[in-house]
């Protein structure tokens, strides 16, 4: 319906360019549109970046020597308020599309456990449960959670769509010859095709630097790192849960 | 030539706009002294042409658009070019490339390589943007180029750098920085 916004406009907007009235359209449209807000969002963190990255220019040398250390210091600053900036303009921009950017609502998540989503009410249909932990009962507890809702929306007649993601020790789950559960898994698999087993490919280069070669079950996937496969999801509107 | 500055308004509202011309000029030409003697070359042409100035307001975009002249002139007189026009959107300084300061673990660096990578054209137009939240016109003005010129420099220059940095933070996954500590 709409063509699509050119980088030139997404720009000016960014540099408070146009003018209120295409401003307002603009944020009228980031509203439904998540990708456009996701550029606009990437454009304005990449601002903040360049922004912080000089709050602080080094000082030719020998022509103010006394302020060396102060320099370091503020460099430091700098770039703790990097990170914090950051991340802050990236949730503060979700705002935009979702006013009460974190509504934690366990609407039919399992007892004892938190669900987090970006929506204004998480989706009980598209649902991550992260492990990190080999403890056994932790192992245990997300497969049963997972068996849980996928049972429960088969009953109901509700197409779910279920990650377990695994990273840290979490990958113990996920490790042919190591997961105490392999068999469950695989059954489990088979019987939900929406359901995935993914691995963090971070953790498990960790293990190999351990001098451990990781090998997955076979219905296991890998992405590149945990973390961003849950950013990645969250701001395609999943609901998160940590068992 | 420091006596004649002492005198007049001119002297502390275009002193008081060091930090500011030196930040600028850093994030020009990635090098300290460089930048240092930048500023002080373009404090003292704004000294002697004080009296072209019309606008009080407009002082530091015209100041900015006296370092540019600067800038150019340097760049000319290090190399053998005629027309920097050719090269406005080529040049890229021989700084590290980001991968390279990122494995060192300085977002800052990494940063500023990144822009330091820039070609020269988008590099000054962005910094103009993003350090001093100059207006597209004011830009447009100060380096004497069209405004829709600055506008796809501006958009060319946020892509790259983007593109920079994402290959940057990309490069450490492949060898992690943190290790376990037991």
């Amino acid at each position: 319906m709409n063509p699509v916004v050119s980088d030139e406009t997404l720009n000016a907007f960014v540099d408070g360019e146009l003018d209120v009235a295409e401003s307002e359209a603009l944020i009228a449209r980031m509203r439904e549109d998540k990708e456009l807000a996701q550029r606009v969002c990437s454009l304005r963190s990449l601002q903040s970046m360049v922004r912080l990255a000089y709050i602080e220019p080094p000082v030719a040398r020998g022509r103010q020597a006394s302020s060396v250390p102060r320099r370091q210091f503020f460099q430091r600053c700098a770039l703790g308020c990097l990170v914090v900036l950051a991340g802050l303009g990236g949730w503060a921009m979700r705002g935009l599309d979702s006013p009460p950017a974190l509504a934690a609502r366990p609407t039919t998540m399992p007892d004892g456990y938190q669900a987090v989503s970006l929506a204004q009410k998480a989706d009980p249909n598209r649902v991550m449960l992260h492990l990190d932990s080999a403890a056994p009962d932790k192992m245990r507890a997300v497969l049963d959670q997972a068996e849980k809702l996928l049972d429960e929306a088969e009953r109901e007649g509700r197409a779910m769509q279920l990650e377990v993601i695994a990273n840290s020790r979490g990958i113990q789950l996920m490790r042919a010859g190591h997961s105490p559960y392999g068999e469950r898994m695989a059954q489990m698999k088979q019987r939900h095709a929406n359901l995935q087993w993914v691995a963090c490919g971070q953790s498990i280069a960790r293990f190999a630097t351990e001098g451990q070669k990781v090998e997955l079950l076979p219905t296991t996937r890998t992405a590149p790192t945990a973390i961003g496969e849950i950013v990645t999801r969250l701001q395609q509107g999943w609901t998160y849960v940590r068992v | 030539m420091i006596s004649r500055f002492l005198f007049g308004p001119f002297r502390p509202s275009v002193e008081a706009l060091r930090p500011v011309l030196y930040r600028i000029a850093y994030a020009w030409c990635h090098d300290a002294a460089l930048a240092d003697d930048l500023v002080q070359e373009t404090l003292s042409k704004a000294w002697t042409r004080r009296s072209q100035l019309r606008e009080e307001v407009a002082l530091k975009a015209w100041t900015v658009a006296i370092m540019n002249h600067c800038w150019l002139d340097h760049l000319r007189s290090r190399r053998d070019f005629d027309d920097i026009e050719d090269w406005q959107d080529e040049l890229e300084s021989s700084a590290d490339t980001p991968e390279v300061s990122c494995n060192r673990d300085q977002v800052i660096a990494c940063v500023r390589s990144a822009v330091a990578r820039l070609p020269l054209g988008q590099r000054q137009v962005l910094t103009l943007v993003d350090l001093e939240e100059f207006g597209y016109a004011e830009v447009a003005g100060i380096l004497n180029i069209p405004v829709g010129t600055v506008m796809s420099r501006l958009s060319r220059a946020r892509t790259g750098l983007r593109d920079l940095l994402d290959t940057a933070m990309q490069q450490p996954k492949a060898q992690p920085l943190l290790r376990r500590v037991k």
